[in-house]
């Protein structure tokens, strides 16, 4: 099983709802792993050979279950400032200018490498996207979006972020800037920091299926899911609770699984996803 | 000068019942006429009154009264006679129209503001130069696109170019909201357009609908100005919109639209929003009742710019998709050529244009609202430790703003703890004093900040002055839907009645009783205090002077209805001086007022939209060609 989960613009709730269906595949006795191909922060986690990974990958491996690796984010970009950029393969470090950031092909490589050992080893890899995939000044040089999709045949959920309007337009306009190749690939839709009812969605969700063929898989309710700050744009604040850092993190994930699905997220379109 | 005297020389064409003062204003015009052309008068303490620019030779119209429908309205006096208002009207300032009267008048050789050929000098004026105003529309992908910075720069932009500009949003969705000098509550934003714009005066017609939720989905409509009722969404939508609200947006931007050159008017939220677009009257709804081109502004900054472009256009309707007639590519930061490429390939698919790659902009202007104070814990890394309660239901936040002017660093807090080391507490305006004051009371703040009594200066604004009165007294429910009595912080001995269901909104000017220094603000509020303290400023009525606020000095202890009562700095610094060590601290820079810094700041936009668009390309859209 595979799938990707794509954002619609940066903090659309792509590390999130990765997380929240690593853990429902982890407590249906799946063994599941995540992945990410490329990941731009200057967030990492070691990992215990000593590996730097990002941040959201550490977590999402939590829950589910299994202990963070190199493997699970190959490539790690860490801006230095000035327009240089740390670049880390497989826990190789190099420093690289931010105007040729690096050997595109060889990179790539790497990162299916990555994603082959993966799943091989477990029965689900859930990938995760990085920023926009409808970037159209940087289409050709997509490694975590679109690059990953084509070269693995990843089938994708596109989420979108109600929060700051327009969402409507963000999942269309990304579906219809989405590569031909690569469009057929896109199979469902989530709305996610959603508040109030669902009803007064109304007709547009249908049409937005319609125009796409994209399924609905459903509205995340509004609420922070905390985890270690991935990203420059992600929430902070708050007090969470457990005997270890770690296992607060796995409750908070849990209350809010289990809040989305009340909320009508239907995570198992997503398995049907996964294995097409 | 006395109130009375003042009001009629600032706005001398309202208060005349017609024809008890026509004879003044004969009077004035014959004046005029002796003096002849002067253009703008910068040595009048008024000016400008009405617009920077504006022509001062008939401060008392040589029209009046016109009777003309597109410059004046009649009015129903108090008394219940008609009056012709012109106090809307700015044709006769207009440095064209204002030249070419007394030029006619001179040619004519008229002396007496009573002879009928007067009449035919409006009449040829009006023709020569009064048009009916173009309309632009500022759409945003998103909230937060940057509309609302985009039209105040387009304001300014277009000011500078001489046009006589008025900003409009149809409907706004805000709890941060100004007074107008009529009493008329309208969206702080407005009045920031409006002064980018170059008015002395925002008004009512430039904000029509302003929704003030209140929570449950339940919002206050304000319709030009005044409380029309409380709509939940369905029923705004249902009935509202459909009902009265589409013919207020019609009737408004019809009127600005007979009284400005340019209308540059704002969406709101996404145009694309495809459950209600046909009730929808913020976005394109509003751009087909004004028959105006549409602009979309784009944030580049989440990432996604180009899906949200290319969505939200091809989610509009084809019909109303050809009113988009430019794209503005908005808060880039780093290098704005890398985007360029990108910019090209939307061009190409959609058909239109990008006139504009903005970059990210630091600017110290207003925020529109309170989601901007979400992820802020703090502001500023000065010396003096200003600690602003952060109310659940905080309105009219930017009464804080001016604070960065001075050595602080505002903090704004949540929790009792988070008091320790302030030095100064303030305690902001809430849309429900009564529950914040029990949100308070539920985190022990209220115990916290009675603690520091007498140790650090207290400042109450608005709903915070309401809370450290000693009672809160609302026996019909009508503050917080329950009827009750509230015991309040106590700092002071005021209490504050909601006897029935009224809003006072006034916009205020006068002095810091203490050192005569001017100050000014607005007041918003439900609810009536009964003062029993000793006053903090004295206030110019139309009336007469009148009180208003309360000081305890030695106790270190200010309350004030003014909202904006920091902006001019005499009763900031004073409040401050009563910071630890804060006159030492004071004395280190010059008093600023917090408009010089907006307007500075407006000028700095300007620019960098002006660097940044193709102006040629705005003016063809507009269809005033260069």
């Amino acid at each position: 099983m595979k799938v990707m989960f794509l954002g619609t613009s940066s903090g659309a709730g792509k590390t999130t709802v990765a997380a929240l269906y690593c853990r429902y595949l982890h407590k249906k006795g799946i063994s599941v792993v995540p992945f990410k191909a490329s990941n731009l922060s200057n967030s990492a986690f070691i990992t215990k050979d000593g590996y730097e990974i990002g941040m959201g990958q550490a977590f999402q491996a939590w829950v589910s279950g299994v202990e963070p690796s190199n493997d699970m984010n190959p490539v790690l970009l860490k801006p230095s400032g000035n327009g240089f950029i740390q670049l880390i393969v497989n826990g190789e470090a190099q420093t690289v200018s931010d105007a040729d950031p690096m050997d595109r092909k060889a990179v790539m490589k790497k990162a299916c490498e990555a994603f082959d050992r993966l799943s091989y080893k477990y029965d689900a890899v859930v990938c995760e996207g990085s920023g926009s995939p409808a970037e159209l000044n940087l289409l050709d040089k997509d490694l975590a979006n679109t690059g990953m999709m084509r070269e693995r045949r990843i089938p994708a959920v596109l989420v979108g972020d109600i929060e700051r309007g327009g969402v409507f337009a963000a999942l269309y306009g990304t579906w219809l800037l989405m590569p031909e190749d690569v469009r057929p690939l896109l199979k469902g839709f989530i709305i996610n920091r959603f508040r109030g009812d669902p009803t007064i969605l109304g007709d547009a969700v249908d049409k937005i299926k319609e125009l796409t063929g994209m399924e609905f898989i459903g509205t995340i309710p509004y609420a922070y899911l905390r985890f270690p700050e991935e990203d420059s744009l992600s929430e902070s604040g708050g007090k969470l609770e457990g005997p270890t850092l770690i296992d607060a993190f796995i409750g908070n994930a849990d209350s809010l699984l289990e809040t989305a699905e009340d909320y009508g997220l239907d995570l198992k379109k997503i398995e049907d996803i996964s294995s097409s | 000068m006395t109130a009375i005297h003042k009001m009629q020389s600032y706005y001398p064409n309202i208060m005349m019942h017609l024809p008890d003062n026509m004879d003044n204003i004969t009077k004035k015009v014959r004046e005029e006429i002796e003096r002849g052309w002067i253009g703008p008068d910068k040595s009048c303490p008024y000016h400008p009154c009405h617009f920077t620019g504006q022509d001062c030779t008939f401060c008392y119209c040589p029209f009046y009264p016109c009777m003309d429908e597109d410059l004046g309205t009649s009015i129903r006096s108090k008394r219940g006679s008609d009056i012709w208002d012109c106090s809307y009207c700015l044709f006769i300032h207009r440095q064209e129209v204002g030249k070419y009267a007394m030029s006619e008048i001179k040619r004519m050789g008229i002396s007496d503001p009573k002879d009928p050929r007067i009449r035919d000098i409006l009449t040829e004026a009006k023709a020569r130069f009064h048009r009916k105003g173009k309309t632009i529309m500022v759409l945003g992908a998103t909230s937060d696109a940057g509309k609302s910075i985009a039209v105040a720069a387009l304001c300014r932009i277009l000011h500078r170019k001489g046009y006589l500009v008025a900003p409009f949003k149809s409907q706004n969705m805000s709890l941060n909201s100004k007074v107008t000098r009529k009493g008329f509550e309208i969206a702080m934003i407005q009045t920031l357009q409006s002064k980018a714009a170059g008015l002395k005066n925002p008004d009512q017609y430039m904000n029509p609908i302003l929704l003030k939720p209140k929570g449950d989905a339940v919002s206050q409509v304000i319709v030009k100005g005044e409380p029309y009722g409380d709509y939940n969404v369905k029923d705004y939508y249902g009935k509202f919109v459909p009902g009265p609200g589409t013919e207020i947006v019609r009737g408004t931007v019809g009127f600005l639209k007979n009284r400005y050159d340019v209308v540059v008017m704002e969406g709101a939220g996404s145009p694309a929003e495809i459950n209600i677009y046909n009730r929808d009257i913020a976005n394109i709804g509003a751009a087909k009742i004004a028959d105006a081109p549409c602009l979309l502004v784009v944030n580049v900054e989440w990432g996604g710019a180009f899906a949200y472009a290319v969505g939200t256009i091809n989610l509009i309707p084809e019909e109303d998709r050809k009113r988009i007639k430019g794209i503005i590519l908005n808060n880039i930061r780093g290098d704005v050529s890398k985007i360029a490429p990108g910019a090209k390939e939307v061009e190409r698919i959609l058909g239109i244009p990008v006139i504009g790659l903005v970059p990210h902009i630091e600017l110290e202007l207003p925020q529109e609202d309170s989601e901007a104070l979400r992820d802020m814990k703090s502001k500023g890394s000065g010396n003096m430790k200003i600690s602003v309660i952060r109310l659940p239901r905080i309105s009219n936040f930017t009464d804080i703003d001016p604070l960065y002017l001075e050595d602080t660093t505002v903090k704004f807090i949540t929790e009792p703890e988070e008091l320790a080391g302030s030095g100064a507490i303030i305690i902001p305006g809430t849309k429900n004093t009564v529950e914040d004051l029990m949100w308070m009371k539920e985190k022990g703040l209220d115990k916290a900040i009675l603690e520091q009594r007498g140790r650090v200066p207290i400042l109450g604004i608005c709903g915070g002055y309401q809370m450290m009165g000693r009672s809160l007294e609302d026996p019909n429910g009508i503050e917080c839907g329950r009827p009750g009595t509230y015991e309040g912080l106590g700092l002071f001995d005021n209490v504050t009645r909601w006897g029935e269901y009224k809003k006072r909104t006034v916009l205020d000017e006068g002095v810091l009783l203490k050192t005569g220094g001017p100050v000014t603000g607005y007041e918003i509020h439900m609810g009536i205090s009964e003062i029993v303290e000793k006053p903090l400023f004295s206030i110019e009525r139309f009336t007469g002077n009148e009180t208003e606020g309360s000081v305890r000095e030695k106790e270190m202890l200010f309350g004030t209805y003014l909202h904006g009562v920091l902006e001019k700095p005499s009763f900031r610094r004073f409040f401050l001086s009563f910071v630890k060590g804060g006159e030492n601290i004071l004395s280190t820079s010059e008093p600023r007022d917090y408009d010089d810094l907006v307007e500075e700041n407006l000028e700095k936009l300007a620019s960098a939209f002006e660097k940044s668009m193709d102006v040629g390309k705005l003016m063809e859209i507009l269809g005033e060609e260069q």
